[in-house]
């Protein structure tokens, strides 16, 4: 029962706050009534020991007499002056009413106020505080501070007016808060790290895995992470995730700290298989280097997540390079001396800096010869994207692509293995 | 004359007694809205505004028509029988007879979309005078319907309050100046009303929450109406405001007392029979942005223009702080009490009548109370805690009708008539039973094609202005043995009061807030 007066001492006395019953009520998680009392309390008992040591506010509650309208309008604050003015105009035109005046009055005026009521039905201790109240500006921060602690607590415990029919909306719309994939990931995390590891050991076999942040991490932004085999289309309009991206794949790589080139437009096939590339590249490097969001990730989630990652990426690449093999390949061996002619025209787009090493994607013009169906050899130039990070050469001399589209098959082919990453490993390991 | 020492046995000025007082518990509300003036998402604004007229003719002509057939059926005058004339263009000269038409007024401050055009003036911000008529006359009125329209003249028409668009029978004669002079008129009156709860059931048999402790209230409540009857509390204008905090603490106080946080024990039980907050309006105040462009519609021209186009979200444009403090005292509030929320001029709604709902989304911490997101449509879903409603707003509290509005509507009439009585527009609003006339002549409005929402098809019991200057509140009676409870919620920026309404008698008190 004395932590109140230690507490209003401390805060009162020592750091010259006011305070309102309700900051004590939720501070001391108490009800409000309780709180008035206290606050009556502490200021007599004070007060008795060294009178003018605190000063109260009062908030009083009753009917006010005519009389004592009139003088609170001419010294009262300037919200009454409308009043008084009006109130013969609407006796006029109107019935009259009952009004009860609810006023907050410091220590000093509190019996000329209440001389101005006819009746009051309640009034208690609204604030303490070291000095008398002249402004009520400084009592609304007080009170403010209130509001803060109330939606942050369930509030329940201490509401002096429960409602017992109160309803909430079932689904939640996603807060402020839940914006972040954070909430996503407890929920998302158990099943996808099942998957992964009972898929992780046949995949190990194969060969190793490049992780593909891009697709991994868009999945990430939607919540569909517990499928294994989302469509394509659904990956690519998640993967607008733009900046979310890039953080959370710097989260989620244990070894790796490379970023994702954040793409323009997230949009299209070949952006994926283009940071596909990149992802590539970054497995091959040894030594882990700066993350810059991982902090607040444990170790076993980021674990979970690389897994994840791979174990998605794996998915991924089989199913299109099936689909899309007899394409691209078509063109390959119709037309072996496209390599020779293929010359470039790159324009830089979407170029990030991280870690010091500069990395994006360029668009670059190819030509290539095809036979027609007449027999003609037609030149033709299409336009292609091409990632580059800069401890690579610049200028690729060797030709990546040839369909827009598929990069990394189109590379697989040449490498003569039969699935696309394999082609990718070759591809950089050549170089 | 109270003095401290008469009131210092009211229990709060002594030492904690170090018994907790029990949580009281909130009255339930028993509510139900229509979405009569709720408008489809898809929205056309192609069609002509002529339509509202034919049908709001329509739809009151024949109330009119009885009316009139009561009062001037067989009228002899002058060795002439009155007779009635089916259309504004059958009326001959000389003849006595009567019409039945809408009016207009035609009035020299009035804006007018032709002069605009033809002055090549392109606003989209509505122009806000302070009134249409001027003080040495130059205003003329006229009774149109579908065949055309015909001057009205005569001393009695100063007797009533007229606008544009109500629908009103005349009495007189045309005379040589082709005007018609008026020797009587007659407007609908009050529509049926309804019985008391025609919509909803007054018990809450539905819930199956119901305890002992709500049976117990209702038994009170049959036995004796005056103690633990339920009350409503309307609150109008509270203007939340990113600059200016001159009443920061009447709106804390105001939050404490719905709360029940407030005071003592048997008044924190009074509170508790509060069932329900509406705010009528104006819940956030307008910015400087919005002041300047309503203080230049003398020298009307493009507003400033930014220097770089940004899209998205400016914050050197747009001051997220009303709509935050809003969205904090609603969800303090809404733990405890239901709201029913109506858009105002000032607020970010659609700026055309009937506005819309304030979209959940200015309400990041409130909006978990709202309505299901699926639940469009649904008919039998109850309605959202904090209950975004349209202006005006229908519905059914407490078994009570209802029909309150954001003040648009009252202002709009306002201008046109030279007279301080808030309350006999209201009034007359009831008795022409249409609760926007002005509209889509000078109050904005949506072009509807299929129906007339704002003719009053049925008498509310409770009709509710908000965000007015002052408090008003009286009883008008139509013919039936209607009773109307009328108030005009003033602004509690302005007056720092709010309303409170006694759900059994429709009794009216105030409360006022003074820091």
């Amino acid at each position: 029962m004395d932590d109140y007066n230690k507490l209003l001492a401390e805060n009162v006395l020592t750091e010259d706050k006011v305070v309102t019953y309700r900051l004590l009520s939720r501070t001391l998680q108490v009800h409000a009534n309780t709180a008035k009392q206290m606050l009556y309390e502490f200021h007599r008992t004070q007060n008795a020991r060294r009178p003018g040591a605190v000063h109260a506010t009062y908030l009083v509650y009753g009917t006010k007499n005519a009389a004592g309208g009139l003088s609170a309008g001419q010294n009262g604050p300037d919200g009454d002056i409308d009043m008084t003015s009006s109130a013969p105009e609407v006796e006029s035109l109107a019935d009259t009413v009952p009004i009860l005046t609810l006023s907050l009055v410091p220590e000093e005026r509190l019996n000329e106020s209440l001389a101005e009521y006819d009746e009051v039905s309640s009034i208690h201790v609204y604030s303490i505080g070291p000095h008398p109240t002249k402004d009520f500006a400084l009592l609304a921060d007080a009170a403010n501070e209130v509001l803060g602690l109330g939606a942050g607590n369930d509030g329940n415990s201490i509401a002096t007016i429960t409602n017992p029919w109160v309803r909430r909306r079932e689904r939640q719309g996603a807060g402020p808060k839940t914006a972040a994939a954070s909430a996503v990931k407890p929920r998302a995390k158990p099943i996808v790290s099942k998957v992964a590891q009972a898929l992780a050991p046949a995949k190990v076999k194969e060969e190793a895995k490049p992780p593909q942040p891009a697709q991994n991490t868009a999945d990430k932004t939607t919540s569909s992470a517990p499928t294994k085999k989302p469509a394509p289309t659904l990956k690519r309009g998640a993967g607008s995730g733009g900046i979310m991206q890039a953080f959370s794949k710097a989260a989620a790589k244990p070894k790796k700290a490379q970023p994702a080139p954040t793409p323009p437009s997230g949009g299209d096939d070949s952006t994926m298989q283009a940071m596909s590339d990149d992802g590539e590249d970054d497995a091959e490097m040894p030594q882990p280097k700066a993350r810059r969001t991982s902090g607040s990730k444990s170790r076993k989630e980021r674990e979970e997540a690389l897994k994840r990652m791979m174990e998605e990426d794996d998915d991924e690449e089989e199913e299109p390079s099936e689909k899309e093999e007899s394409p691209v390949e078509e063109p390959m061996e119709e037309e072996p001396p496209v390599p020779e002619l293929a010359k470039e025209e790159e324009t830089e787009i979407g170029t990030t800096s991280t870690n010091g090493r500069r990395r994006g994607r360029r668009k670059v013009m190819r030509k290539k010869q095809i036979t027609d169906t007449e027999g003609y050899l037609v030149t033709i130039q299409e336009p292609g994207w091409e990632s580059f990070s800069e401890d690579e050469p610049p200028p690729r001399t060797k030709p990546k692509t040839i369909s827009s589209t598929l990069p990394v098959q189109a590379a697989s082919k040449k490498g003569g293995q039969k699935t696309g990453q394999g082609s990718i490993m070759s591809f950089f390991s050549k170089k | 004359m109270v003095t401290l020492d008469e009131i210092a046995d009211l229990g709060l000025l002594q030492k904690p007694s170090g018994n907790e007082p029990s949580p009281l518990e909130r009255s339930e509300s028993n509510y139900k809205p229509l979405d009569s003036f709720a408008l489809p998402k898809d929205r056309q604004y192609q069609q002509q505004f002529a339509d509202i007229y034919f049908l709001r003719l329509a739809k009151i002509k024949p109330a009119v028509e009885a009316v009139a057939n009561a009062a001037w059926e067989d009228t002899f005058l002058g060795g002439e029988t009155a007779q009635q004339m089916e259309r504004v263009l059958d009326v001959r000269q000389g003849q006595l007879c009567w019409v039945i038409g809408t009016v207009y007024m035609d009035m020299p401050l009035k804006p007018s979309v032709l002069e605009d055009v033809s002055k090549d003036r392109w606003i989209s911000a509505p122009i806000t005078t302070d009134h249409y008529y001027t003080e040495d006359g130059g205003e003329s009125m006229m009774l149109e319907d579908d065949s055309g329209r015909i001057r009205l003249v005569g001393s009695i028409l100063k007797d009533y309050f007229v606008v544009t668009g109500c629908i009103i029978a005349v009495m007189g004669t045309e005379n040589v100046n082709g005007e018609f002079e008026v020797i009587d008129l007659k407007f609908a009156d009050l529509p049926p009303q309804p019985a008391r709860w025609s919509l909803s059931t007054p018990s809450s048999s539905s819930t199956a929450k119901k305890n002992t402790r709500k049976i117990k209230n209702e038994d009170v409540e049959m036995s004796d109406l005056a103690q633990a009857s339920k009350k409503i509390a309307i609150v109008s204008g509270l203007e939340f405001s990113g600059t200016d905090t001159s009443y920061t603490m009447e709106l804390n106080l105001l939050l404490e007392f719905l709360l029940g946080d407030a005071l003592h024990t048997p008044v924190q039980t009074e509170l508790s029979q509060i069932s329900r907050l509406i705010i009528a309006g104006n819940s956030i105040t307008k910015t400087d942005d919005a002041t300047t462009t309503t203080t230049t519609t003398t020298t009307p021209g493009p507003p400033k223009k930014p220097h770089t186009k940004k899209y998205g979200y400016d914050s050197s444009s747009y001051n997220p702080l009303p709509s935050q403090l809003l969205d904090t005292f609603l969800a303090e509030l809404l733990p405890t009490m239901p709201i029913t929320l109506l858009p105002g001029v000032l607020d970010p709604a659609t700026a055309s009548y009937p506005q819309q709902p304030i979209h959940s989304a200015m309400f990041p911490k409130a909006r978990q109370y709202g309505p299901p997101p699926a639940a469009a449509g649904g008919a039998d879903e109850p309605p959202g805690w904090l209950d975004a409603a349209t202006n005006p707003w229908e519905g059914e509290i407490e078994g009570w009708r209802v029909l309150g509005t954001g003040g648009q509507n009252l202002d709009d009439i306002c201008k046109y008539v030279d007279s301080e009585d808030r309350l006999g527009m209201m009034e007359a609003m009831c008795r022409w039973r249409c609760s926007a006339p002005t509209a889509p002549d000078t109050l904005w409005c949506y072009p509807f094609q299929d129906d007339e929402p704002f003719v009053m098809k049925e008498c509310p019991h409770l009709y509710f202005v908000g965000c007015q200057p002052e408090f008003g509140t009286k009883i008008i009676e139509g013919p039936q043995g209607q009773m109307v409870r009328l108030i005009l919620v003033p602004s509690f920026a302005a007056t720092r009061e709010i309303v409170l309404i006694d759900t059994e008698t429709l009794d009216v008190s105030r409360v006022k807030i003074s820091a």
